[in-house]
């Protein structure tokens, strides 16, 4: 045991920097898979944690502000609930708050406190006062509002101010950039909010239930509800799934998406071990046959192979694991501050242990099986064997080359690519996936940036105009035709719709005007042009069993309303499950109906900030204007994040196999090197043999790779949209110009060139006399 | 002139021109206590026939990897083909190994991943002569082993690869031909049939400067030999002027060897 030790750590001293290149690449591929890892133990639903903890409402159904409130506090019983809140006032007040208009359904609430949904206080105190107001956390993030902020009512003529008197985490609502929010006063305030106009007020229940109750349980309670109560008193309901589901697609994206590419970059590490085992092997040929010719058996030959690899990958383990917990802990401290959950810093050591584990095993196996070669070598043989490569390999490519005219230094580079073609594989193997991940980093950002530009009309819409209830929309529409900029305005609203196999309303978007320019993406079919036809994505379309052609009955405002699908349409509110339609197939059920929304397109070269500052001057008070916000959303921001990360993680493990392949090439076949020297090869020749070694093995990495990687695109999209409800637009594939796919492609023959420039030093300073006369 | 030397073919003779001088050259390795050249001088004539002869570790391959261009000395100056080598940079020398100078390897040194001709062919594409094929052909033929030029380096006798080698040597006529125990590493018959080449050439005009511990190898072909001992040239004999007897060149060595 003494003599094999003795023997691994002499060949790992003289072996350094192949020892380094192997700790570099095991430690970025082991920490990447240990944050993968512990994301997907950590993160297991937490949402149901928190749920639990803050006793969060299964069901909140809103009613008709008319309804007998004894018949209200008769419902839970109903329906079966465990434990329910409310009725609870309610009305929906407009704000300002700077130059910022916004509107938010606001609850009158006592305490923050009871048997369901109960508010978890992160800063201030609950209103003592008809004067104070509760934000949720997320939504006083977003808009940059403060404990202790003034905000005016615009909806009510009073103008009261409110002051926010508290921000909290409400599990029943989603994060701000990604669902609308609510807001709580105290209940003896909500009377003054209310505005004056009919269908003002409304009261909202929370109901909770014993266990986990399903969708269409929860479908059945608000069935039963609305047969119980007069016509028209249910007004809406929300369920915990959806919110539940919304929170938890990020986590479980991120998390496939680092498991994933964690095995890719395993997978390259021992790729490019077992390449390097190879090559230390074929190098040590005559060390081989010396150390069996005085007594080393077979094991243990092989042993002093796999104990030199073993060694750095070790330290290599014991430096990435705790490194991959702790680059996980913002992620988790994300996670966890959303859900308002105090964030505690999470390691497992079972885990560190997996980890630790699996690379040594995976490592090991990599660097076992080209050891084994070495234990099977027969003394004798192995004493008289040469190292360098013999024969025909790259004969044809240097054939090719030199039919292009090639230089000869170039040409011998080319033909040494494949000299060794397993190492050369296996090198190949990393570059792809170094190529593959770097591609998709890049093009799965631009495709969301697609998608996102086209849920918030960026390029198509600049400006948003909001109205107050009360404010006419003819004096929207005139302000904003006054205007000489304007090119197209696009009213909406939203309103609930019950579509047949659906148990929760479907919220439509009615659009009045030339809808089809605001940007949302068609994935199939197209968009509506008359009365009746309507567009979905698909989740809506799967689950309530339609298809492009099939026309239904749907039911808004207690009406039949006769409708046909003619497209599909990308879009990830409530997870899928909308309607888009034109205002002329709403008003046969609702005469009255009147925007709160406008989309404006500017002609070409007008300034928005000046069209902002008119329009807004021009009624102060009632509307709200504003560029379009095209930030993209926090969840997209972090998968974005991560994907880069990954990308530079995987690139330098391919990096590191280019340089661990090019040393062992080059340090095999010294002698040659010398002996092209003797006869007049220049060294700046040598060092561009080197590289065009390097550059044909990444140029036919990148061939490869690069179509992968658009493939790789295509299929995370595919499984993103899905998790969305949606299926992914053809625009969003088109991440990539053709030119930009060059550009990828040449940047890894740069980069694998760089690569090359150390051996190729080293090469080129071969000592012809020392090599060639140690004979 | 002696008549052996007539006999023998050599082409020394008046009005040659000087390839090759070293002045005053000693180099020393790192480490060294002693010097493997010691203040060695000497010029090598334009057609000569020369062998440096000495035992294991006496300076002789030292000598010739200077004249090369491989090494550069410790002091003193190497001047080939009019060029003053201590003057060049790396690039200078390779191009001057390249275009000047053919080297023969006692182990021949062929890549093993290029066919016989593709060997052959190396300096001439490092040279961006992309014609050189015919004549890279017309080599294997005039040394006797066109029909193995497809063939790869460990599929050849020893012989043949030394053929093969002195071919890719010769590709680019080079001014100066230098060999290294050329028969090192090979049997006597082959030795003998390599060696013969090497005299064929010089009789075309090829000057030759070859290193040796053989002193009958020496003696039987080459015109002019010198022998080194300890780092110093301690004789320069030339078969012409018949001062010397080739046992007398064995007895400087210090062998006892007899013909």
């Amino acid at each position: 045991m003494i003599a094999i030790l003795v023997k691994a750590l002499a060949d790992l001293r003289r072996r350094r920097l192949q020892a380094a290149v192997i700790f570099l690449t095991v430690l970025l591929a082991i920490g990447t898979g240990t944050m993968a890892l512990t994301l997907m133990t950590q993160t297991r639903d937490p949402y149901q944690t928190a749920f639990a903890k803050q006793k969060g409402a299964h069901l909140q159904v809103f009613f008709d502000g008319a309804t007998d409130r004894q018949a209200l506090a008769s419902t839970p019983s109903l329906i079966g609930a465990s434990a329910f809140g409310g009725p609870y006032a309610s009305t929906t007040i407009e704000f300002q708050h700077g130059n910022r208009k916004f509107s938010l359904d606001t609850f009158g609430r006592d305490n923050p406190g009871g048997d369901v949904e109960v508010l978890k206080i992160t800063a201030g105190h609950w209103p003592a006062s008809d004067d104070e107001i509760v934000l949720t956390r997320s939504f006083a993030e977003l808009n940059g509002i403060a404990v202790g902020d003034r905000l005016k009512v615009v909806s009510v003529a009073q103008k009261p101010i409110l002051v926010v008197a508290a921000e909290v985490i409400d599990i029943d609502e989603g994060s701000a950039d990604l669902s609308s929010q609510h807001a709580w006063a105290s209940s003896s305030a909500i009377p003054g909010l209310t505005p004056s106009t009919p269908h003002s007020s409304f009261y909202k229940m929370d109901y909770r239930f014993a266990g986990d109750p399903s969708s269409s349980q929860l479908a059945g309670y608000v069935d039963r509800l609305k047969s119980s109560l007069p016509p028209g008193s249910v007004g809406g309901s929300v369920n915990y799934l959806l919110i539940r589901n919304v929170f938890n697609i990020t986590n479980q994206i991120l998390t496939s998406v680092l498991v994933a590419f964690s095995v890719f970059a395993l997978l390259a590490t021992a790729a490019i071990v077992a390449n390097l085992v190879t090559g230390i092997v074929i190098s040590s040929y005559r060390e081989i046959g010396i150390m069996k010719a005085i007594g080393f058996t077979p094991p243990q030959v092989v042993a002093v192979f796999v104990l030199q690899i073993l060694a750095p990958v070790l330290a290599a383990c014991l430096l990435g694991i705790p490194a991959g917990a702790v680059a996980s802990q913002p992620l988790l401290a994300n996670s966890s501050h959303a859900l308002g959950l105090a964030y505690e810093p999470s390691f497992s050591v079972g885990l560190g242990l997996l980890a630790l584990a699996g690379a040594l095993i995976l490592v090991g196996l990599a660097a076992t099986l080209p050891a084994l070669r070495a234990g099977l070598l027969k003394p004798i043989v192995v004493l008289a064997s040469a190292t360098a490569p013999r024969g025909a390999s790259g004969r044809w490519l240097r054939r090719l080359a030199r039919r292009v005219r090639l230089p000869q230094a170039i040409v011998l580079g080319i033909g040494d690519a494949f000299a060794r073609p397993l190492r050369s594989g296996l090198t190949l193997l990393a570059i792809i996936v170094g190529v593959v991940t770097v591609t998709v980093a890049i093009g799965v950002p631009r495709s969301f940036e697609t998608i996102n530009n086209s849920e918030t009309g960026a390029g198509n819409v600049q400006v948003v105009v909001t109205r107050s209830d009360g404010y006419p929309d003819s004096e929207v529409m005139r302000i904003l035709n006054a205007q000489p900029e304007t090119a197209r305005v696009v009213a909406g609203t939203g309103r609930n719709v019950d579509v047949p196999g659906i148990g929760d309303p479907v919220n439509s978007r009615v659009l009045r005007g030339d809808s089809s320019h605001l940007g949302f993406l068609l994935v199939a079919g197209r968009w509506f042009s008359a009365p009746g036809e309507v567009l979905a994505p698909k989740a809506l379309l799967h689950d309530a069993n339609l298809k492009i052609g099939d026309s239904f009955t749907a039911t808004a405002n207690g009406k039949p309303l006769q409708l046909r699908v003619v497209g599909e349409v990308y879009d990830v509110s409530n997870l899928g499950h909308e309607l888009f339609m034109d205002w002329s197939t709403f008003a046969q059920v609702s005469p009255d109906l009147s925007p709160f929304i406008y989309y404006v397109s500017l002609r070409r070269g007008a300034n928005v900030s000046d069209y902002v500052r008119r329009v807004a001057a021009a009624e102060p008070d009632f509307i709200d204007v504003g560029p379009t916000h095209t930030s993209i959303i926090a969840p997209v921001k972090i998968i974005d994040s991560v994907l880069v990360i990954i990308a530079i993680v995987l690139g330098l493990i391919a990096v590191g196999g280019v340089f661990n392949t090019l040393l062992l090439n080059t340090r095999e076949r010294v002698r040659d090197t010398a002996t092209l020297k003797a006869v007049g090869m220049s060294p700046r020749q040598v060092l561009v043999m080197v590289a065009a070694s390097a550059g044909l093995l990444a140029l036919l990495g990148g061939l490869v790779a690069t179509p992968l990687g658009v493939a790789l695109n295509r299929v995370l999209l595919d499984v993103i949209s899905s998790s969305a409800g949606n299926d992914t637009p053809p625009s969003a594939y088109a991440a990539f110009s053709p030119l930009e796919l060059v550009t990828i492609l040449l940047l890894a023959v740069a980069v694998a060139v760089g690569a090359a420039l150390i051996p190729g030093r080293w090469a080129a300073r071969t000592n012809v006399v020392e090599v060639l006369h140690s004979e | 002139m002696d008549r052996r030397a007539i006999g023998n073919g050599h082409l020394w003779g008046l009005g040659m021109t000087e390839l090759v001088r070293l002045t005053d050259i000693t180099k020393v390795y790192q480490g060294g206590v002693t010097g493997a050249l010691n203040g060695v001088s000497l010029t090598v004539e334009e057609g000569e026939f020369t062998a440096v002869m000495g035992p294991s570790g006496s300076g002789k391959s030292t000598l010739l990897n200077l004249v090369a261009g491989l090494d550069r000395p410790s002091s003193g100056s190497v001047m080939v083909a009019g060029a003053d080598l201590g003057r060049m940079g790396e690039a200078a020398l390779a191009r001057f190994r390249r275009d000047r100078v053919g080297f023969v390897f006692q182990f021949f040194h062929l890549l093993p991943n290029l066919t016989a001709l593709e060997n052959v062919l190396v300096p001439a594409q490092l040279r961006s002569n992309t014609s050189a094929e015919s004549r890279g052909r017309e080599l294997l033929k005039q040394l006797g082993i066109e029909e193995i030029a497809d063939r790869y380096p460990a599929k050849l006798s020893g012989g043949q690869q030394q053929r093969v080698a002195i071919a890719r040597a010769l590709i680019n006529r080079p001014t100066l031909l230098l060999a290294d125990e050329p028969t090192g590493a090979l049997d006597t018959r082959s030795g003998d049939q390599v060696m013969d080449l090497l005299m064929q050439l010089h009789r075309q005009g090829q000057t030759i400067l070859l290193v040796t511990h053989d002193a009958k190898l020496a003696t039987r072909y080459a015109a002019r030999v010198i022998s080194v001992l300890d780092g110093r040239i301690v004789d320069d004999a030339r078969l012409e002027t018949a001062e010397r007897a080739a046992v007398d060149v064995i007895r400087v060595r210090g062998e006892e060897t007899r013909r």
